[in-house]
Order: C-alpha cells, then sequence, then structure tokens
C-alpha cells in the first residue's frame, strides 16, 4: 500500500468520514471499485482519502495529518497570478484534523500534477465551460450514455435505491446506467461495511460527491468547481423534492417493504419536476443563498394583499402564498403554525419550481398532495393551485390546508380572494411590478449585487430573503449569466468553506472585481467594474447598503400577516362554520 | 360577502379516471379547448367548471401516477358519472383500469354511470386518424407535440401516421372495452338489463384528432342529466350548504378505500 502525503495533487481523492482504519485494509478493492467506475465516467480517477476529523484517526501512523491550508494547496502552489490575487480577510481558523491519504497509483498523480499546473485557477476554466443545460432542447432522457457529449455534461444526478435500483438520472436513461449506478452503489456500500460513509471523489475534472439520506443514494458528478458542500446542498434539494411529491416517511415504509421496489413507478411522470429544479438551480442563485427573492412591491400593495389573504380563509387552511412571475409576493400563515414552525426558504423553492415546471396548472384548478420537507418531511399538505390572470398565467396563487376534502372550501377562498383583488384593482398594480436595475441605486462601478440580511427587521426569524437586481449587461446572455453565477458560487464556496471560512474576499477577476463580505447582520456578494478600487469599492458598498435600507420597505416582505382558522364564534359565520367542515379524516394525511 | 361573489355550483361532478399517460388531460383539453396540446403530467387533480345549457358540470381530471392514487376516491366521491380511459395501443392500460382505478369508484354515486374509452384510435384506426376536427390548428399543433414530445412516455409519439393511417398495433379491441364494461357492471352489483348498454357507453376516441370526443362527453352529460335535475331540487331546500350536503352523503354511501 502505497501511502503518500501529497500537496500537489490537491484535486484528486476521496474523502471518506469516520473511522480510516478500514480505509487500508479495504483499500484494494476500492480501488477495484473506483477503477470500474472510473472506467465508466473518469478515464484517469486517482483517488485519495481523507478520513475527517476523527480522534482515531490520529492512532494510524502512516497517515500524516494534513495542513490545515490543505483544502486551498491549489491555490497555494499556484505562481501569484495577475488576474486572481485574492485579498482575504481570515474569519475563524480553520478546523484542523483533516487528513489526507494517498491509496492509489502515484505515477498518474504525477502525470496528473503536471496537467493541473497548467492552469492557475479553476475559475478561469469557467468561461469556456460547456454552455448552461438550459440550451440543450427536448429530452435528456434518450441521450446515448455511451457518448462523449453525455460524459461531458457539467453536472450529472443520479438517484438510485440502496439495492442499486436506479431511479433518476438528470441525462440519459435510467436502464441505460443501470450498470453505472450499480458501481456507485458498491462504493457506497463498500465503505459502509467498514463503518465509514463515502462523501466525495475528486479527479481532475470531476468532483463526485455522495449523499445518503435514508434508502436512497443521490450521487453528483461535477465539472462546475463547485464546493463539495454547494454539490451536497443540491443532492439535498434533489432529495427534498423527490419527498415533496412522496413524503419520506412513505419512502422508508416502501423500502422496509420491499429492499428492491422500483421507486420509479410512482416517480413516473414526475422526471419533468426534478429536470427543472436542477435547471432552476443552476440558474438561480436562490438556492445558493437558503433565502427567497420576492417580487419588489410598494408596501402598500404588499400590505393590502396580504390582507386580502388573510380575509379569505377557511379551517385547516394554513399557508396563503401568492405568486407573481415565479417570485414571491407574500406568504400569510395561520396564527398557530407560527408559534411551532416557521415556513423555509427550501420549502417554497420547491413549491415554485413545482409551479414553474408544470404548465399543467395554468388550466382549471388543482387540488393536490404536497410534502414540505422542512415544515414536516412525513406529511402532506393538500394544495389548491390556481392562476388569477388567464390566460396570461403570471399570478399564481396558492392555499394549502390540511383538509384532504376542503378542495370546495379553499376553492370558495380564492373566488373571494380573486373578487377582493378585482375591487382594489390589485392584478393591474401587480403587472407593473419588475424586478429593479442595478442602476437604481446610483453608484458608477456596481454592476450586480446580492444582498441577504440574516434578520429583516420586524419579520424576526420567519422567512429568510436575499434581494437582488437584474443581470444586466455585460450578464445579459446566458453564458455570461453563468459565468457571474459562477464567480457567485465560487465566493460563496469560500465564505462558507467547512475547513477555512472567512469574513470577506476581494477578488480581482479577469473581468470583474468582486467583493463578498459577511457580518453579522447581512451576507453580501457585489460584482464591480474590472477598474474599480478596494477603496472605491467599500465606499459603493456603504452606499449601496445605505440605499438598502431606505428601500427595505420594498425588497422585502416585512410584516407578514398571520391569521386564525380556528373557530372563533365571536368572529363571524365562518367559526361557526367550522365544526362542521371538519371532516372525520382532516389533519396530515399520508397517501399511501 | 355579497352572494353574488358565490362560485358557480356545479349541478353534477363527472370524473376522468386511467392510467398515466393515456390521454385523460388531451381529451379534457380537446373537448373544452379545441385543441390538441403537449400536456405534462398531471399533479394531483384538476378541477373544471363546464356550462352545459343551463346546467354546471364539474369535470376532475385526475393524475394517472401511482403516487396520487390515495387521493382518487376523494375525486370521485359523489361522482355522477366515471370515464374510465385507457390507451387502443397499450394493453396493461386497460387491465389497470380494472385492478388500480375500478375500486376507487366506490365513492361514486351509486346511481354512476360509466364510460369506457379507449383514446388514441389516431393511431391504429384510418377513420380517427382522418377526422380532422381543425385543420389549420392541428397542422401547426402537430409539429410542436412532435418536437418536445414528452420523455416519460411509454408509448411512442404519435409520429405521422403512414398512409394507411395505422403504425401501431391495436392491442385493445372493442370486444375487450364491451367485456370490460360487463365486468365493472358486474362488479357495482348492477343489473346488466336495467344498466345503460354496453354499446352506448363504450367509446373510441382521439384526442389528437378530435375524433369522437364531442360525442362522447355530450352523451354522457344528456345521461347524467336526470342526476342533475334531482340534485337541482335537494339544492332548493338549502341554498348555502349544498356541496357539504353532497359530500356528506357519498361519505356515508362510500366504502372507503382511503388507507
Amino acid at each position: 500500500m502505497d501511502t503518500d502525503n501529497d500537496q500537489e495533487g490537491e484535486t484528486q481523492g476521496v474523502k471518506i468520514c469516520g473511522p480510516p482504519l478500514e480505509v487500508n485494509t479495504a483499500a484494494d478493492t476500492l480501488a477495484t471499485s473506483l477503477s470500474l467506475l472510473g472506467n465508466h465516467m473518469f478515464p484517469d480517477v486517482v483517488a485519495r482519502k481523507a478520513a475527517r476529523e476523527d480522534e482515531r484517526a490520529q492512532d494510524v501512523p502512516e497517515e500524516p495529518p494534513q495542513d490545515t491550508e490543505g483544502s486551498l494547496s491549489l491555490q497555494a502552489t499556484e505562481p501569484e497570478s495577475q488576474e486572481h490575487q485574492d485579498d482575504v480577510a481570515d474569519g475563524t481558523q480553520s478546523d484542523s484534523g483533516e487528513f489526507v491519504v494517498t491509496v492509489l497509483a502515484k505515477a498518474k498523480l504525477e502525470e496528473q500534477g503536471l496537467g493541473v499546473k497548467g492552469h492557475s485557477s479553476p475559475l478561469l476554466e469557467v468561461g469556456i465551460q460547456e454552455s448552461p443545460p438550459a440550451a440543450h432542447g427536448g429530452s435528456h432522457r434518450d441521450e446515448d450514455v455511451t457518448a462523449e457529449s453525455w460524459r461531458r455534461h457539467r453536472k450529472h444526478i443520479f438517484v438510485l435505491s440502496e439495492a442499486g435500483k436506479p431511479i433518476y438520472s438528470r441525462y440519459g436513461s435510467e436502464e441505460a446506467l443501470s450498470s453505472t449506478m450499480g458501481v456507485m452503489m458498491a462504493l457506497v456500500s463498500f465503505v459502509q461495511s467498514g463503518d465509514n460513509n463515502i462523501r466525495s471523489v475528486y479527479s481532475e475534472e470531476h468532483t463526485v460527491v455522495f449523499l445518503q439520506k435514508g434508502p436512497l443514494v443521490l450521487v453528483c458528478v461535477s465539472s462546475s468547481r463547485q464546493s463539495e458542500q454547494q454539490l451536497r446542498s443540491e443532492l439535498l434539494y434533489v432529495y427534498y423534492q423527490i419527498i415533496s411529491m412522496l413524503t419520506q416517511a412513505s419512502i422508508s415504509r416502501i423500502f422496509e417493504h420491499k429492499k428492491n421496489y422500483d421507486l420509479r413507478r410512482l416517480l413516473a411522470g414526475s422526471e419533468k419536476i426534478l429536470d427543472g429544479l436542477l435547471d432552476l438551480m443552476d440558474s438561480d442563485p436562490s438556492f445558493l443563498l437558503t433565502a427567497v427573492h420576492c417580487l419588489p412591491l410598494a408596501s402598500s400593495l404588499r400590505d393590502s394583499l396580504s390582507q386580502i389573504l388573510q380575509k379569505a380563509i377557511t379551517p385547516n387552511l394554513v399557508f396563503s402564498i401568492l405568486i407573481a412571475k415565479n417570485q414571491l409576493l407574500t406568504v400569510v400563515q395561520e396564527r398557530a403554525v407560527i408559534e411551532d414552525a416557521r415556513l423555509e426558504p427550501a420549502d417554497i423553492h420547491l413549491l415554485l419550481n413545482l409551479i414553474g415546471a408544470s404548465s399543467a396548472f395554468q388550466a382549471g384548478e388543482i387540488w393536490t398532495p404536497i410534502c414540505l420537507p422542512l415544515f414536516n418531511p412525513d406529511c402532506y399538505f393538500y394544495t389548491y393551485i390556481s392562476y388569477l390572470d388567464p390566460p396570461e398565467c403570471t399570478v399564481c396563487l396558492l392555499l394549502l390546508s390540511t383538509d384532504k376534502e376542503a378542495f370546495y372550501a379553499v376553492a370558495e377562498c380564492k373566488r373571494r380572494i380573486e373578487e377582493a383583488m378585482a375591487a382594489q384593482g390589485s392584478l393591474g398594480l401587480i403587472a407593473k411590478a419588475q424586478t429593479y436595475s442595478v442602476s437604481q441605486v446610483g453608484v458608477a462601478d456596481l454592476r450586480h449585487f446580492m444582498y441577504k440580511p440574516f434578520d429583516v427587521p420586524d419579520n424576526h426569524r420567519q422567512l429568510t430573503q436575499f434581494t437582488s437586481p437584474e443581470m444586466e449587461a455585460p450578464y445579459h446572455t446566458e453564458e455570461e449569466k453563468m459565468r457571474l453565477l459562477d464567480l457567485y458560487r465560487y465566493m460563496h464556496g469560500r465564505i462558507h468553506s467547512n475547513s477555512r471560512p472567512l469574513k470577506l474576499i476581494y477578488h480581482v477577476a479577469e473581468r470583474e472585481t468582486l467583493l463578498a463580505w459577511v457580518t453579522s447582520k447581512f451576507e453580501l456578494y457585489t460584482c464591480f467594474s474590472p477598474l474599480v478600487t478596494k477603496a472605491c469599492a467599500i465606499t459603493v458598498i456603504t452606499k449601496l447598503l445605505r440605499w438598502i435600507k431606505k428601500e427595505e420597505e420594498r425588497l422585502f416582505i416585512r410584516y407578514p400577516p398571520k391569521y386564525s382558522t380556528t373557530p372563533n364564534p365571536a368572529k363571524s359565520s365562518r367559526g361557526a362554520k367550522a365544526e362542521q367542515t371538519d371532516s372525520s379524516d382532516n389533519g396530515f394525511l399520508s397517501l399511501l | 360577502m355579497p352572494e353574488s361573489s358565490k362560485m358557480r355550483k356545479p349541478d353534477v361532478k363527472v370524473v376522468l379516471l386511467g392510467d398515466t399517460n393515456v390521454g385523460k388531460t388531451s381529451l379534457l383539453h380537446r373537448y373544452t379547448e379545441r385543441k390538441f396540446k403537449d400536456t405534462i403530467s398531471t399533479v394531483g387533480g384538476a378541477f373544471f367548471l363546464k356550462q352545459w345549457g343551463p346546467y354546471n358540470v364539474s369535470i376532475w381530471d385526475t393524475a394517472g401516477r401511482e403516487q396520487f392514487h390515495g387521493l382518487g376516491s376523494m375525486y370521485c366521491r359523489g361522482a355522477a358519472a366515471v370515464i374510465l380511459t385507457y390507451d387502443v395501443t397499450n394493453w396493461q392500460s386497460l387491465a389497470e383500469l380494472e385492478e388500480r382505478f375500478l375500486s376507487l369508484t366506490d365513492t361514486a354515486n351509486h346511481d354512476c354511470i360509466y364510460a369506457v374509452v379507449g383514446n388514441k384510435a389516431d393511431l391504429t384506426d384510418t377513420k380517427a386518424y382522418l377526422s380532422q376536427e381543425t385543420p389549420d390548428a392541428n397542422q401547426t399543433e402537430s409539429e410542436e407535440h412532435r418536437s418536445d414530445v414528452l420523455s416519460a412516455c411509454p408509448t411512442p409519439p404519435a409520429s405521422p401516421v403512414s398512409i394507411s393511417g395505422v403504425t401501431f398495433p391495436k392491442q385493445v379491441t372493442r370486444e375487450d372495452a364491451l367485456a370490460f364494461y360487463g365486468r365493472i357492471l358486474r362488479y357495482k352489483g348492477s343489473d346488466e338489463r336495467t344498466s345503460l348498454p354496453a354499446e352506448k357507453m363504450c367509446f373510441e376516441t382521439s384526442a389528437k384528432t378530435g375524433y369522437n370526443v364531442d360525442a362522447l362527453f355530450e352523451a354522457l352529460f344528456d345521461l347524467v342529466l336526470p342526476s342533475m335535475l334531482r340534485k337541482r331540487n335537494e339544492n332548493q331546500q338549502s341554498a348555502t350548504v349544498d356541496l357539504e350536503v353532497c359530500r356528506k352523503g357519498g361519505g356515508k354511501r362510500g366504502r372507503s378505500t382511503c388507507c
């Protein structure tokens, strides 16, 4: 067993958490599995292992502790390049205990070491990356999985069951990939047999991230240079989207019953929703920031809309959500719900994706079970979905009830909301609402920004939100948009790095300068023209923060109203009606 | 709230049931919009209100996916007519009706009527293929349809049909459908002699060309009219809570299949 602590080939490695003792004895088999996978996906995989933060690791003499700078060594070993000066204000000191052990062929490693040297930064390659997946028309299902073009996709996502049965693949049909998925499962279960969990595999071009959730295994193979953490959070979103359709409880139940169940039976027809989610995650920073982007609206209008929702209620109604142009207008919650739980941004993202992916919602009124995984992963809400402005279909109303039978009562709420909005001419006003241009901030040099306050005043511990202007020239083309987002992802990855989190990054890139800054109050990402000076950037940020403060009312949902649907005879006839409508099987019902 | 704001109360409920991708949404879309377009897999159920003369017919277009199976009995509660849809090119879709969907109709009205509908007849039947209801609209839509056909389709997309008009083997014959109708009646415990005859209740349609679609819905609406009239009378006694009445009624009758 060749063990080496080589810093140069940092891009290669298998990260495994848990006691590393087993790892060495098992390495040969693992190597075989890896090369199997390698044959399939990456011709030159060189695997290394990092046993993470485990005291027991100390006992293994042949694994010298890796320098804590390890995760950044790629930059460290590069010649300082003009384009990539990073002025870094350190946040907390990094946690140590990260070990990197080389398991496999050194020769390969040297080869790759040379390859890695050629380019100075992962970001340089971003520009020449493949265009975003949105560009691919039609279906990905019939793609030839042996073709070079298939390998070249920027980000593959695979979902499989513990029995190794394929459930979902972003590109290509699951059947054609069953052997690849089998190898993935072999890797997972092999490492598992040593009381370990495989977390990631690094090769020169790809990062493979594994996530196991209950009976499901999710795998991401990415050449996007996103951090492992970011990729894992995307896998988690994929998992949540599946949960939102089936619930965690029913998935566990199914697989307890029948280990080799083909989950595609239940997910058939939902592939588009998962496809849509993956495309959305690539193009929408809301997922990266785990925050909701709401449509800027005069606070008076937003309040009046909230009040309309607040008045149109029925027993067991829990959330009323109004959406325009795929952005949130307002959310109103049942009073009792606010006390014990809050609506998480991720749940809203899943709802927005579901609506965006389902053009079918444009006709008629939909009544469907939806699980909000962060709210409660095991139960369904019965959700009423209807557009208020057919045939344009930009304004969408969602009413979430816990009563399976409440369709007609909830549909009646929509009738009242529609009427109240017509009386106030709300639809016309909403149609005028728009995202804003960065020029409104009134400072030159600022091209774009993302601002996420940790607490929106008066919306304490409610919904995490962020605000961001339109992406305008030079970021108006799909490729440029993606390039800026990739830069943001890079900055975000550095800020939230596990081993060495940062508070402030001033990053001079080739075609722009970026500054990311996290304080106890907010997280801010800004993009400037390339010629900005550091002093100038700081002045701009001061002005920007002042502007946001001034516009706060318009940019964020500030006063989330509450309602009470519990029977209250003093209130109105609604209250009296409550008992009557309370049918026997209300509450959270599982479908399976 | 002013009374005028009240939703137009549906007089009668019609439910579309059937396996995924047999064309339930397309049938309804053809009937209500007079068009055929690419649809995506329905989520849950979609509620439509259709004016039929002086009456309001509510139509539930349900999802065929197993995922939403649990809601089926809810959509069927109090239904006056159920359209059981299969795909003529797919034998399994007829088998699924018997295995999965028939039991959902337990919550329907006791006098509920059943129609057995074989869709996609244009793929197997020259007559259905040539029945071009709106030639101009069809031209543009079929192109659209071909360009982004659902990937999840177990059946191949409707490719341009050859001169003979038949490119797909017909897997379900009319006789199969008639026999299935007989089994429905037996399942319901209805007397075959007093029930509507199978010949009248089995249809072959094409949502793509519009073949037989209007005939199906119109025949069905005419047949449920007595049920509508009866319900109207009931409604006149209590103007406000008719839906609750219907729901409670349905609940009692229904042998619940909900788990």
